[in-house]
């Protein structure tokens, strides 16, 4: 479980994280929706120690972060960090080098499952394609947490939808996954728990299918009701 | 297997639902075995606890069952087969008798109607 403990993040004045708290479990996927600029890609570096929160706890699996916690978590930014001029395969040999936690084998499948080639160059692919080699670098690692900024941002129909069939495959099996989005759209069925957040403060935290059953609400209902207020 | 979820009602109710039609029209066939629940998320785009809900769902109704390590399959027990069937009709019935309550429509004009409607139907 990752548990986030009333942390708090100023960049100078300005408080972009404001006491956020909630929790994301392993074998779940946890959605974090806010409109842009209200703090989600804080919270993620946050997670990853890219920037130090000011206040406030972060535990993976009930432990404070340290160095070794990111042998637990991988972290999939919304955009790719790899050079242009590399091919698919000198991304992938490159993570293998640098990570110990690079599973080959998951790589190759799921360079199948999104029907890529490894020759091919980075700065050649599709926006969609781009995306998804950049999800594969971070979904072949054997941990236990994926975070992943903004995965459907930006990119066509077909790739949005071969990206969320990864959520529905054993590619992520039991692991644990956040992910941030401004849209929720075609992945309310996806996702197990949702964390509205606006102006660096958690709004709500509920179970999607918990609140169908006792509200009969969907997550854009719920949406409407917390963000309009 | 494909399907159009409604976004309010719980996504493992509607899956429940969708076996029940499925088993009732005989689609799906009585000692038939079923996908695993990664296969039916998969199918269905659904999340995988969701799946697994459902499932959990039917067996304690009794709709499908699991003998050790093998694929789940659909009851054979032909009472409850029966049932899933009568649950289905009823509730179709009762929508429709509250609908077209509300307009006053005798009853045999209504039976009238339904017997043209129905002959139109199997002769398209």
């Amino acid at each position: 479980m990752i548990e986030i403990k009333e942390i708090t993040k100023k960049f100078g004045r300005k408080k972009v994280l404001n006491g956020v708290s909630f929790t994301a479990e392993k074998g779940e996927i946890t959605c974090i929706i806010g409109v842009n600029g209200v703090g989600k890609t804080t919270i993620l570096n946050a997670i990853m120690n890219l920037t130090p929160v000011n206040s406030g706890q972060i535990l993976i699996n009930g432990e404070k972060i340290h160095k070794g916690s990111y042998e637990n978590v991988t972290f999939i930014p919304d955009a790719m960090t790899m050079l242009p001029q590399m091919t698919i395969s000198q991304a992938m040999e490159f993570m293998q080098d640098f990570y110990n936690t690079w599973n080959q084998k998951r790589a190759s499948e799921i360079l199948g499952f999104f029907k890529l080639k490894e020759s091919d160059r980075i700065s050649e692919l599709s926006k969609g394609n781009k995306a998804k080699v950049n999800l594969l670098l971070g979904l072949a690692m054997d941990v236990d947490f994926i975070l992943m900024d903004e995965p459907f941002s930006g990119i066509d129909i077909f790739s949005r939808e071969q990206i969320a069939e990864v959520f529905t495959s054993h590619l992520i099996e039991d692991r644990g996954v956040i992910i941030t989005t401004h849209e929720i759209g075609d992945i309310e069925h996806l996702i197990d728990k949702v964390v509205l957040l606006d102006q660096g403060v958690v709004l709500k935290e509920f179970n999607s299918e918990e609140m169908r059953e006792t509200e009969g609400k969907s997550v854009v209902d719920v949406m409407r009701e917390v963000f309009k207020a | 297997m494909k399907m159009n979820f409604n976004k309010r009602d719980p996504v493992y109710t509607q899956v429940v639902r969708h076996f029940k039609e499925r088993m009732a029209t005989g689609m799906l066939e009585p000692g038939e075995e079923i996908p695993s629940r990664r296969e039916l998320a998969n199918q269905l785009k659904i999340n995988p606890n969701t799946a697994q809900r459902a499932y959990k769902e039917m067996e304690e109704q009794g709709l499908i069952y699991t003998e050790s390590n093998q694929p789940s399959k659909i009851t054979t027990n032909e009472k409850i087969l029966s049932s899933v069937r009568e649950e289905l009709i009823t509730e179709a019935i009762d929508m429709f008798v509250s609908s077209i309550r509300s307009i006053n429509v005798p009853l045999d004009e209504i039976i009238e109607l339904i017997t043209e409607k129905y002959e139109d139907e199997s002769n398209e």
